[in-house]
């Protein structure tokens, strides 16, 4: 009598294959050409950030609501700047075309609630997500050099972390 | 307006490239010191290689200076530096620790992560946080 041989259907993934590569190289250059054909500026290498652009969509809108002065670019003053929405609705059309919505909890929430103030806050306070720190820096900022080496020394520092906490 | 359609059209692009890539701005480092994987890390190296060359060359098209070219007043603050060098490693250490970078939460969120739509709130709610409270105390340190 043989074993019998249990199988799980596992769901086939379709969709463009695309390298990292290559959107970093899409990415670079549409950042660029925002800040200069498209008024996504001033600051200057504003053409991309998550945090900066995701700040003016809430405060804008805010402001807007309740009258309050919230801070937001020059770039958003009189309409906000859509690209975390726009990020996220293109996310949700590859992950539906591509079989690759399901719902899911990879992680504690309210930890990752609590990420998502302090990565905000932070990346406020230096001027940019890790996207706009590395822009600032391509555009020859020292001052985004500076924030993009602390981003780097900051994410060597948590891998090395999080080796540790896994290992001990 | 402008700057509103063209940002949802290159968010709608980037959003889609980045959950078909897996792209992430932390990533990188952090795959290659973990296992030397350099694929995400391509993807970081290559997008700082097109904006270095496009900042000059997009400027030179549209006829002005897309950049910044090295401008020297940000030298002059030393208080300004160490907050951005700060703020800086904070994204990268809290980044590393959330599992990555805001962009790619924003895809998990899309693909239906609900920690990473946790975590939106909360990046969310944190702006409102920064410029309502935690501005006007860091204002103070400024000379």
């Amino acid at each position: 009598m043989t074993p019998q041989s249990t199988t799980v259907a596992i769901p086939r993934r379709t969709g463009v294959r695309v390298t990292a590569a290559t959107m970093g190289i899409v990415a670079g250059l549409l950042a660029v050409v925002a800040g200069a054909f498209f008024e996504v500026r001033p600051p200057e290498a504003y053409g991309v950030c998550m945090a900066c652009h995701g700040r003016d969509l809430v405060n804008w809108t805010i402001n807007a609501l309740a009258g309050t002065q919230l801070t937001v670019a020059p770039a958003s003053l009189v309409f906000p700047v859509l690209t975390t929405v726009g990020v996220f609705l293109g996310a949700l059309i590859g992950a539906r075309t591509s079989g690759e919505f399901r719902w899911w909890n990879p992680d504690n929430s309210f930890k990752t609630f609590l990420y998502g103030v302090l990565v905000m806050n932070c990346a406020l306070i230096a001027g940019g997500c890790s996207i706009r720190l590395l822009l600032r820096s391509a555009s020859g900022e020292a001052l985004g050099m500076m924030g993009f080496g602390g981003m780097a020394a900051g994410v060597v520092l948590g891998t090395y972390w999080l080796r540790w906490r896994a290992t001990r | 307006m402008t700057a509103a359609i063209a940002t949802l059209i290159i968010g709608l692009v980037l959003g889609y490239l980045g959950q078909r890539s897996r792209m992430c701005f932390i990533g990188g480092i952090r795959d290659f010191i973990l296992v030397r994987d350099t694929a995400l890390l391509k993807g970081l190296i290559a997008f700082g290689l097109t904006a270095w060359l496009a900042f000059p060359l997009v400027g030179l098209i549209a006829g002005t200076a897309s950049g910044t070219f090295g401008a020297a007043d940000a030298l002059t603050d030393v208080v300004t530096m160490a907050l951005t060098i700060a703020g800086g490693f904070g994204v990268g250490y809290v980044s590393t620790l959330a599992n990555g970078c805001p962009l790619r939460q924003h895809v998990l969120a899309a693909q239906g992560a609900t920690s990473s739509m946790a975590y939106l709130g909360g990046f969310f709610i944190g702006a409102v946080i920064f410029h309502a409270w935690a501005a006007s105390f860091l204002l103070r340190l400024l000379p």
